[in-house]
């Protein structure tokens, strides 16, 4: 029976900014969360899937990035959507559920009945409302979103096996060398509020431990290898380790399997990709954030585009499929876009080609030019970014590479990183 | 008397230790490069110095505070909205270098490194009697460079050949001018290069006079050139015997050691090294002509040459780092690790050897 009294949290881990080399270049520009992908910061994502929750009452994005990095974020995002969400800074890493229990008092202020606790770099159709229900159905303390993946890339991620009845989990373990199970951990959790106790039960055990092996006046090598946790602050508790795998099996954690896309958004190639899921996503739910033109009164427009209103695009371009293009971007006569993020104020001159890329803020692509790439998201040099102000000039080719801010390329670059 | 440094932009050249510091900012040889320009200027009675930046001038401006203080030398920026070249930041501080005296000002590229033998090149100046001096060095390789063609015993110049593909001089534009005020009146303010358009003017005119550059000189804008830069300035110091060099069994040719670094037992330091402040050398460590950055810790036994470890960086014990492995601010080289030409942005830890060069992200 659904109380109207029953309020809903949600938290948002965004991380910050020492963790996280692999979104070089474009994190020099902007914490990663802030990035857009189909026209939207990354983070705003999760949060529109939070706003559909009902009863939802508050959002929190909990990391140590900055404040001021967030500040007109949250405040713009909350009077659009007319809903609290609070930036709460770190003021060090806490882990996933560390920040959470630092933060109890905050997130407790509403007296939630469950907070959904999300990884801001996870990419997925976020079907909140239908696993609050299954949670709710289960009883239980938690409840993780799932997926099936390969078996080869299971062992990258949190690996799960879960009842197929019941949907308890049963067994919890990170990145196995062997296999374990094809289920993984999306990083999307809705918990009860005694999640707080549970975190606060491992930060004593912890201490506990500690106080035992100071009383002791020599740790053989052997009792310091079988403990790596205590080496860990107090305050420091993972979700995965810490958690769910001492929780798994007791009836207190269950899963949610989602049938849609999942990715990781660790790397600009991930980003590109996982812009084009939303863009193909919108299609669905939002369709007229997408663009549409025929070459007439505007550019052609094939497949899912996003363009900002300030966007200029002349009409004799064609944009897409998997185009977004960002505020103040000018696009000249004759360009071809294919699977490209086009950032902010970049002007992208006639007749250049961009393919496979990500183009830096205040960037400048010349006449004729072509910046482009294989399209392989998980390589290392899989997509060509431009960094902040790069300009490529007239008739320049650049492919499979990655440059650095502020740079001019007056020649053609191949397989390169420029610093 | 007044100066003009032309520090310009983002200094991408010499990331990723520019990514942590403004170039100018970088230290070389254990002091911020353009400090060492600064100082020759003021011991030749330089009154003020004007800084040509178009990049983070709050980091410039907080620094300049400080050595503006210590020094006793008026220090101040003229940023450019756009970049200007060579010749339009002169322009943009017209104001600044021109005081009605009549008296010439030198300006610098923030690049050069070289004994600054600014006195002799106000003497110099001075007997000629045209408009602008240049300094000039010999290279081995002219064809890299714009080469100067002068008259050997006037030093009066005839014209500059940009790259030359024939033999036609092995001088080069050293970077260093003294200028005469009616100079900035051939200068308008936009981009404009002082050695395609300016100086062609003023030599055609029979009025451009170059000094050859006595001692070493040396464009430290990347990293290879600042290796043998080192070199050459120790070098330098050890010909004015320099107590600032280091001496004792464990030393081997010119070292630079910080007063407040630690050398531990059973190392092995030089040639052509640089230790900076807060340093930690543990013992049995060798080091061969390297730069090493405040406060980096290079752990026991391990063994780096041909190198530049940026600030507050470690490196592990027996690793093995050379051949122009480059580490920027915070990187952590692991225990036993190669770096072989490794470029390394900062804040990263390096956990598996890189065996051939590579820019590490």
């Amino acid at each position: 029976m659904e109380s109207s009294e029953e309020k809903v949290v949600a938290v948002i881990m965004v991380g910050g900014p020492t963790k996280g080399t692999r979104f070089r270049p474009l994190s020099f520009n902007t914490p990663k969360p802030l990035f857009p992908l189909a026209g939207q910061p990354m983070v705003q994502h999760p949060i529109s899937a939070c706003k559909r929750i009902p009863n939802l009452v508050q959002i929190f994005l909990i990391g140590f990035h900055e404040e001021r990095d967030f500040a007109l974020y949250v405040s713009s995002i909350s009077n659009e959507l007319k809903m609290p969400v609070r930036y709460l800074k770190e003021d060090k890493p806490h882990g996933s559920a560390g920040g959470l229990y630092y933060f109890r008092n905050i997130i407790m202020e509403d007296n939630p009945s469950h907070i959904f606790l999300l990884n801001c770099d996870v990419c997925c159709s976020f079907p909140l409302t239908d696993m609050l229900e299954a949670h709710k159905r289960y009883g239980g303390m938690g409840t993780v979103l799932v997926i099936k993946v390969s078996a080869e890339s299971a062992n990258q991620f949190g690996e799960l096996v879960a009842d197929p009845i019941t949907k308890e989990l049963l067994h919890y373990t990170e990145k196995p060398e062997t296999f374990v199970s094809d289920l993984i951990n999306c990083g999307v959790y809705i918990f009860t509020p005694h999640i707080l106790t549970a975190i606060q039960e491992v930060s004593m055990h912890r201490e506990g431990q500690g106080h035992i092996a100071a009383n002791i006046r020599h740790l053989s090598s052997f009792e310091t290898l079988q403990s790596p946790t205590r080496a860990l602050p107090l305050d420091f508790v993972r979700l995965d380790q810490d958690i769910l795998s001492p929780f798994a099996g007791k009836k207190q954690l269950y899963t949610y399997e989602t049938m849609d896309f999942w990715e990781q958004i660790k790397t600009p190639g991930m980003a590109l990709k996982c812009s084009g899921l939303y863009l193909a996503q919108f299609r669905f739910t939002s369709s007229h954030l997408l663009a549409g033109g025929d070459g007439t009164k505007s550019a052609s427009i094939v497949g899912d585009v996003f363009v900002h209103p300030s966007a200029k695009v002349h009409p004799t371009a064609k944009i897409g499929p998997n185009v977004s293009i960002s505020a103040n971007v000018r696009v000249g006569a004759g360009v071809r876009l294919i699977s490209c993020i086009i950032l902010d104020d970049v002007e992208v001159q006639e007749n250049a080609v961009v393919i496979n890329s990500i183009v830096g803020w205040k960037s400048s692509i010349g006449k004729w030019s072509r910046v482009q790439a294989d399209g392989d998201y998980n390589a290392k040099l899989g997509i060509t970014i431009l960094g902040e102000a790069v300009i490529v000039e007239d008739e320049v080719v650049v492919i499979n590479s990655i440059v650095l801010p502020n740079k001019t390329l007056n020649l053609s670059v191949q397989d390169e990183i420029i610093l | 008397m007044k100066a003009l440094i032309l520090v310009g932009g983002f200094g991408t050249r010499l990331r990723p230790l520019t990514l942590s510091v403004p170039k100018p900012l970088v230290e070389f040889a254990n002091k911020p490069m353009i400090l060492h320009q600064i100082e020759a200027l003021k011991a030749v009675g330089v009154t003020e110095v004007v800084l040509a930046i178009n990049y983070q001038p709050e980091v410039m401006l907080n620094f300049l505070k400080e050595f503006e203080a210590k020094l006793g030398i008026m220090i101040t920026c003229s940023q450019e909205t756009e970049p200007l070249g060579t010749a339009g930041p002169l322009a943009l501080a017209r104001d600044k270098l021109i005081d009605g005296s009549g008296e010439p000002f030198f300006v610098l590229n923030s690049d050069v490194i070289s004994e600054y033998p600014f006195k002799e090149m106000i003497e110099f100046h001075k007997a000629h009697g045209g408009e602008a001096s240049i300094m000039v060095t010999k290279v081995d390789e002219p064809s890299k460079y714009g080469v100067v063609v002068m008259e050997e015993s006037t030093g009066q110049v005839d014209k500059f050949v940009e790259k030359p593909k024939l033999f036609v001089g092995n001088k080069i534009n050293a970077g260093i001018y003294l200028l005469n005020p009616s100079v900035l009146d051939r200068i308008e303010l936009r981009p404009t290069s002082i050695e395609k358009e300016v100086f062609p003017k003023i030599a055609a005119e029979k009025k451009l006079y170059a000094m050859v550059l006595p001692g070493f000189w040396m464009d430290i804008g990347q990293p290879r050139d600042y290796i043998t830069g080192l070199r050459l300035y120790l070098d330098s110091l050890r010909k004015k015997a320099s107590t600032k060099l280091s001496t004792g069994p464990h030393i081997v040719g010119n070292v630079l050691v910080h007063e407040s670094a630690k050398i531990g037992e059973g190392c092995l330091i030089g040639p052509d090294v640089a230790i900076g402040p807060g340093c930690v050398v543990e013992a049995g460590v060798r080091l061969s002509r390297c730069t090493v950055m405040r406060g980096v810790r290079i752990k026991k036994h391990a063994c780096i040459s041909s190198s530049i470890i940026g600030w507050h960086s470690t490196v592990g014990q027996w690793a093995r780092v050379e051949n122009m492995t480059i580490l920027g601010e915070d990187v952590h080289v692991g225990d036993e690790i190669y770096s072989n030409g490794g470029v390394v942005l900062p804040h990263k830890e390096i956990k598996s050897s890189i065996l051939k060069p590579e820019i590490v992200m």
